[in-house]
């Protein structure tokens, strides 16, 4: 990216606010707009362009869903949900809404950088279907991918289990399929989440994937490795 | 061992002694009954005896004294009546008692008129018990004994088929109708102690019906205002904890905020680690406050693949224990659950095993009668047989020592076992023969 994204954090607590910023401009150089609430942001939007929107659902007076709507009404900017820790409720209707991912409070900053980084990735991409991606499932080869629900159906329509990181390559994988997907694309989806090597963590993620979409790894049909290091998914998706 | 009769369930007591009371009051009315027969039949028989002996004097006495021998023989024809004519009375070696019977034959004796014939100048009445026979001796004027004997017919007040059948039909009947009525009445009781039960297991049980007798409705009443307190108690509790856990989201997202601006990569690690801590223990408070509402849907799901996921976690998360965690179990398995919430179930087990233990070893046994069985073992220290059930209480945090190390609020097993009992299944902890402890999952599969 040439130039520095810019970045409206909206979030009611000041220090964290504050904090973001910092670490976003002074560690990460983007640019960053902090605004308390969802009457500053919406005039914080009406007057400038941002490159992504970090949303806090949990905000006083008109919520943080209500202004998502709003947004979404006005613009495909993506957007970035802080969700309370293990309120699914929310989660699941500002993804429905048009929420491109979403971090649950108290986040670590890693994390959510490397968040920002991935929607905006793929923001650049491609726009026109990238507002589509996130409350619709996603079918291949018989398989259903929920981005809602962060789960993964088998033909028969039984869940199968994924780790947070294997969760975050399948989606990769399945929204760019038949593209190959270099090892730099998925390091940076993978960084916040693991502890080891990253190389390692990779491969042992792709070989656990392939193996709970019975993909025989030595024949991989649906997760093919690409000779110089790489992955493709060689599947026909369809959204519904 | 005369103790041992006497029943425990509050039912079987209060038919038996109803029961008891009903064949006392049988017993005495069958008594009374049977007395008041028996004077009939006593009547009777006194009747029918002075009517034969005073016909059988008459005889004698309008027949010449020269015959009268002749048709005493032919009288003696007749069974059941035996006369003489004597110049003695008769049997003098046998007691002139006069007991009742004998009075009511005497005075009926009187009672049958004579019809012409002069009235005997003496009389006595003999009971031969030996013998069974009652024996008049009558004086007639000319001076000679005439004697008869008349065998005593037993009295049988009792003896009656018909008797016999009544007395079953009635104490069948009547116990029958008692039985049917304690059960009826006691079962309010039975239901108290359901519900009781199930207020121990689940607080949020649907409550007592209040209607039936108004002692019943009563209590029911009560016992429901007794559990809607309980209730709120435990909400009060919760709430406040979930209260805790939400304020506490805010410091903490600032402390990992701030943690990245430490330039000492040792020291932001170590911050970074306590605040994960720190977030763990929070997590865990909430979702202890969010399973006692627990909204998530159920769904299929592959538990064979969802128990290698939760070791893959951790193994990410920590990888030097990595080579110490093992599944061992069918590739897949089906099962409905809430997938979060077993999710969060499991995990808590597995963490627990690598953190006291060390490693953590999943098995996972195919189901058999409809229950799947989920082992979870490690090779640690185990914990003292005493404590094996009371860590499941809410904030147990074991022996202080090694909780310091760890941490933990207390809440990993309690919420396990909360989730598994709303699944219908349930876990139990064992220390293992050699060392070590294992964790037995059931689940409905």
């Amino acid at each position: 990216m040439e130039q520095a994204p810019h970045i409206l954090v909206v979030d009611d607590d000041r220090e964290i606010r504050d904090l973001l910023a910092r670490f976003l401009e002074e560690k990460h150089q983007m640019r960053v707009t902090a605004v308390r609430d969802a009457r500053e942001a919406r005039r914080a939007f009406t007057n400038g362009h941002y490159h992504l929107v970090v949303l806090d659902l949990m905000l006083p007076g008109e919520g943080g869903l209500e202004f998502a709507r709003w947004l979404r009404a006005q613009s495909d900017v993506p957007i970035v949900m802080l969700t309370a820790m293990g309120e699914e409720t929310d989660r699941i209707i500002g993804l429905e809404l048009g929420a491109d991912d979403y971090v649950p409070k108290p986040f670590n900053p890693r994390e959510l950088l490397a968040r920002i980084r991935a929607v905006l990735r793929r923001a650049g991409d491609a726009p026109e279907r990238r507002t589509e991606l996130s409350a619709r499932n996603l079918r291949f080869g018989g398989w259903t991918l929920e981005p809602a629900r962060r789960r993964l159906l088998n033909p028969e329509g039984v869940e199968v289990a994924l780790t947070g990181g294997e969760y975050d390559l399948l989606v990769a994988l399945v929204e760019r399929s038949n593209r190959v997907l270099t090892r730099d694309m998925l390091l940076d989806l993978l960084r916040g989440r693991q502890a080891g090597p990253f190389d390692r963590a990779i491969d042992v993620a792709i070989s656990r994937l392939r193996r709970k979409l019975e993909d025989d790894g030595r024949n991989a049909q649906l997760i093919k490795t690409v000779r110089g290091g790489g992955y493709v998914l060689a599947a026909t998706v369809e959204r519904a | 061992m005369t103790l041992r009769l006497w029943p425990r369930s509050l039912a079987a007591r209060t038919a038996f002694v109803l029961i008891a009371g009903l064949v006392v009051v049988q017993i005495a009315g069958l008594t009374i009954h049977a007395l008041d027969r028996l004077d009939a039949l006593h009547l009777a028989q006194t009747r029918e005896i002075a009517m034969r002996v005073i016909s059988t004097y008459r005889t004698v006495m309008m027949t010449a004294p020269e015959r009268r021998e002749a048709v005493l023989g032919e009288l003696r024809r007749v069974p059941g009546l035996t006369a003489e004519l004597a110049r003695e009375p008769p049997a003098p070696d046998l007691p002139d008692t006069l007991p009742f019977g004998q009075r009511l034959l005497r005075v009926n004796l009187n009672l049958v008129p004579l019809m012409g014939v002069p009235h005997w100048h003496g009389l006595r009445i003999l009971t031969d018990h030996a013998r069974h026979l009652i024996i008049i001796g009558m004086r007639i004027p000319d001076g000679d004994w005439l004697n008869l004997s008349v065998p005593e017919e037993p009295l049988r007040p009792w003896h009656s088929p018909r008797f016999l059948a009544a007395f079953l039909l009635m104490t069948v009947t009547a116990a029958g109708l008692t039985l049917w009525a304690v059960r009826r009445l006691t079962a309010p009781v039975r239901t108290l102690a359901a519900a009781a039960e199930a207020l121990g297991r689940d607080v949020n049980a649907p409550p007592l019906p209040e209607d039936g007798p108004l002692e019943v409705a009563t209590a029911a009443t009560a016992f429901n205002t007794m559990a809607a307190r309980i209730r709120r108690f435990v909400q009060d509790r919760t709430e406040l904890l979930t209260a805790i856990g939400h304020d506490l989201r805010t410091p903490i997202t600032r402390l990992k905020l701030r943690a990245e601006f430490v330039e000492d990569d040792e020291q932001r690690g170590k911050m970074l680690a306590d605040l994960e801590e720190l977030e763990a223990m929070v997590s865990a408070t909430l979702a202890f406050g969010r399973d006692a509402r627990t909204t998530e849907p159920v769904a299929s799901l592959d538990l064979a693949e969802l128990l290698r996921t939760v070791l893959d976690e951790i193994g990410d998360t920590r990888p030097n224990v990595a080579p110490r965690l093992a599944y061992e179990g069918p590739p897949h398995l089906t099962v409905r659950a809430r997938p979060l919430a077993l999710k969060r179930a499991l995990a808590n087990l597995a963490s627990n095993a690598v953190t006291y233990g060390g490693s953590a070893h999943i098995r996972l046994k195919p189901p058999a009668d409809g229950v799947a069985v989920i082992e979870v073992e490690d090779d640690g220290p185990g914990i003292p047989s005493a404590e094996l059930d009371r860590v499941f209480e809410p904030f147990h945090r074991g022996e202080p020592s090694r909780n310091r190390e760890t941490g933990g609020v207390g809440l990993g097993l309690p919420i396990a076992r909360n989730i598994l009992r709303a699944h219908g299944g349930d876990v139990v902890l064992a220390n293992r023969p050699m060392s070590g402890l294992k964790a037995t999952l059931t689940l409905p599969a």
